[in-house]
């Protein structure tokens, strides 16, 4: 997994790139909760995901409690479709808010 | 009344009874003292010569000795003696000497003086220096039986000789004599007894701790042996290989004795040394049969079955030397038999392949193959027949409710209850199918792709296992769709072997198989960690979700069935996934 955080619109948009795994996903966990200390709106990029796991999911899911917890905006935006099947799968592609394109995000 | 008479003394019937009380009462002492000697002592040489001391003393004789007959050649061996000279060792042939014809005719012989005795031997008394005057001899029955006789040598006064009274004394005192020796030799014998029959059970005990513990299902692998006698001539064993297949034998020694167990044992412990390392059946039971036959028995053999299970194909490899054909029971309830090809082991030198000990390979699936001896068809009913191969196949249709652990019990208990002795060992084995273990089974697994991924329990394994699982979904035809699917289970479940199994505390290995065929791919996943409770692994739906939880309701999801089985080591986790890639085609 690679990753790649912008600052866009005063927002903190966070992009993952490859596998998000077992092996990846504490990573993923401490970028996401560091850029939602620092700014109010969290957009994750998934577009370029090939592959996520529940421990990856399990790191969206605590990002997403830390934002409501702190008022705080967090979206995923442009998912992959192999991410999509497992939120669909993990019966969370409801909980999510999720936008098309990481612009739509910023936009909305 | 008339006391003048001359023979008033002679016929006084007080005098006459006091004289006779006195030599009564002493013969009486004589031999309440003798038993009670004899009594404390169960060591015959002892009880010999306590009684030859004691009777020599009573008759008031220089020496004596007392002879047993050696039961190989009849002579007659001096075993005890008593007074100047020493013969004890000395041998006489049956009917030599004084001492031997008496024996031979049973019957007492006094020799007043040995000078005037034609039959008197003087060899003795030339090589001791003895100088024989007077000779008294009684044989020593118990009932029929001979057991020796009891010679007494000059009266201990020079002057005199031996009187018939003396004579009778003594025929008296060897009968007592020949009982005390013949319940010492009974005691003896009664000693031997009990040390034989503890050595038997010991004997007992080792055999039986060569057969292999009882395994609960889903262990396929069922054995029962029930010994006629103390010692059985028949074995069975099992043992896993590291491979996980199950390797099991049965044989039956010919004859019933000591030897037949002795000869049982050896084979059994052939077939777990060589077994370990021999992993070809025919094989196997090839290079029993020469170690057999270099140190054959002259006329023993032994008849034995050896085969190799695959549990997790159901696939028996089968080899038999001689043995009664073992039975496959099919699901379809039919029953095959198979038989020997080659004859039973330790009579001739044997070659495994054609022409010799042949591999016959077949599936179990589903079924249960039972191998046993003649002991189980030959085995009487409480009607006094026999139970046969149809009552055999009988009992097993019948009990086919019951795990096969208590069936192949129900065949023992039947043929054991019988009330009667009997005559051969009972010994049988179940190799079972129908447990969980083979269920979802992949026949024919020439046929099937299988793909085995052994890997470190570490996150930074995980990718190398979904590329695996991902080709192989490939390879066996998946959509894409699904394979992104099955990617995404088979991936839970090794990460929960990373994660949980282990608890990241020992870094330890994980297997996945991967089982392709007839439209189902299979997926096997075994780790070595300490096995975790099925029940904890079910899946939660939807917000009760704790750490793992969420990779386990993936896997209930995207799997068509998905199932913890119990590993034939005992040791570690088998979840089974299977897929169905036709179906949902």
């Amino acid at each position: 997994m690679k990753h790649e955080i912008s600052e866009k619109q005063g927002a903190s948009v966070v992009a993952f790139t490859g596998e998000v795994d077992l092996e990846s996903s504490p990573v993923a966990r401490e970028i996401l909760l560091k850029c939602l200390d620092s700014t109010s709106k969290v957009i994750v990029d998934l577009s370029e995901v090939t592959y996520i796991d529940s421990s990856g999911v399990a790191s969206l899911v605590e990002a997403l409690q830390a934002a409501k917890k702190n008022g705080s905006q967090f979206a995923l935006a442009a998912v992959s479709e192999p991410t999509r099947r497992v939120l669909e799968l993990a019966r969370l592609d409801k909980v999510f808010t999720l936008y098309d394109s990481v612009d739509e995000g910023l936009n909305a | 009344m008339n006391n003048t008479s001359p023979d008033k003394d002679r016929r006084d019937p007080r005098r006459f009874d006091r004289r006779k009380s006195t030599n009564v009462s002493g013969h009486l002492e004589l031999l309440s003292k003798m038993s009670g000697h004899l009594a404390v002592t169960l060591n015959i040489e002892e009880t010999i010569q306590k009684a030859l001391d004691l009777i020599v003393q009573f008759v008031k004789a220089e020496g004596g000795a007392l002879f047993l007959i050696n039961d190989q050649d009849d002579s007659l061996v001096c075993k005890a003696s008593a007074g100047p000279v020493d013969i004890r060792g000395i041998a006489l042939q049956a009917g030599e000497g004084i001492v031997g014809q008496c024996v031979a005719e049973n019957s007492s012989r006094i020799v007043r003086d040995v000078q005037q005795d034609p039959n008197f031997d003087h060899s003795v008394d030339d090589a001791t220096g003895f100088q024989t005057r007077s000779i008294l001899c009684a044989p020593m029955t118990v009932h029929t039986e001979k057991i020796g006789a009891i010679e007494l040598v000059n009266k201990h006064n020079a002057s005199v000789l031996f009187s018939d009274m003396d004579l009778l004394m003594l025929q008296t005192l060897a009968s007592a004599a020949a009982l005390a020796i013949h319940n010492a030799h009974m005691a003896e014998d009664l000693v031997e007894q009990e040390r034989l029959s503890r050595e038997l059970e010991l004997a007992a005990e080792m055999q039986r701790s060569l057969l292999p513990a009882p395994r609960p299902a889903p262990f396929p692998v069922h054995g029962i042996n029930l010994p006629a006698y103390e010692m059985s001539g028949d074995f069975y064993d099992f043992f896993d290989l590291n491979d996980g297949r199950i390797y099991f034998s049965l044989g039956d020694v010919s004859g019933k004795g000591m030897d037949a167990a002795l000869l049982m044992s050896k084979t059994s412990s052939l077939f777990r040394c060589l077994g370990k390392t021999l992993h070809e059946p025919d094989v196997l039971l090839a290079t029993i049969n020469r170690e057999l036959c270099e140190t054959a028995i002259h006329g023993m053999f032994v008849t034995m079955t050896c085969g190799l299970l695959d549990p997790a194909t159901g696939e028996v490899q089968l080899a038999n030397a001689g043995h009664e054909p073992p039975l496959l029971h099919a699901r379809d309830g039919s029953f095959t038999p198979v038989p020997a090809s080659a004859p039973p082991l330790g009579i001739m030198s044997l070659v495994a392949g054609n022409g010799g000990i042949r591999n016959e390979t077949f599936n179990l699936d589903g079924g249960t193959l039972y191998i046993f001896t003649d002991g189980v068809t030959e085995g009487d009913l409480k009607d006094g027949s026999q139970l046969g191969i149809e009552g055999f196949k009988k009992i097993i249709r019948e009990r086919l409710d019951l795990p096969v652990a208590e069936r192949i019990a129900t065949i023992t208990s039947v043929l054991g209850n019988t009330g009667g002795k009997r005559h051969d060992d009972i010994t049988l084995i179940a190799i079972d199918s129908s447990t969980p273990c083979l269920k979802e089974n992949i026949r024919d697994n020439q046929a099937a792709m299988i793909v085995r991924h052994t890997f470190a329990a570490r996150a930074d394994e995980l990718q190398a296992v979904r590329e695996v699982v991902s080709k192989a979904c490939d390879d066996c035809g998946c959509p894409r769709s699904m394979a992104t699917d099955i990617i995404i289970a088979v991936g839970e479940a090794c990460q929960n072997v990373v994660r949980h199994a282990y608890k990241g505390i020992e870094e330890g290995k994980a297997t996945l198989e991967i089982v392709c065929k007839d439209g189902i791919i299979q997926f096997n996943l075994q780790d070595s960690a300490p096995p975790v409770d099925p029940e904890k692994m079910k899946p939660k739906w939807p917000e009760e979700l704790g750490p793992g939880g969420l990779g386990i309701c993936l896997i209930h999801d995207i799997m068509d069935k998905v199932e913890y089985l119990p590993v034939h080591s005992g040791q570690g986790n088998l979840l089974r996934m299977v897929k169905f890639i036709e179906r949902t085609n």
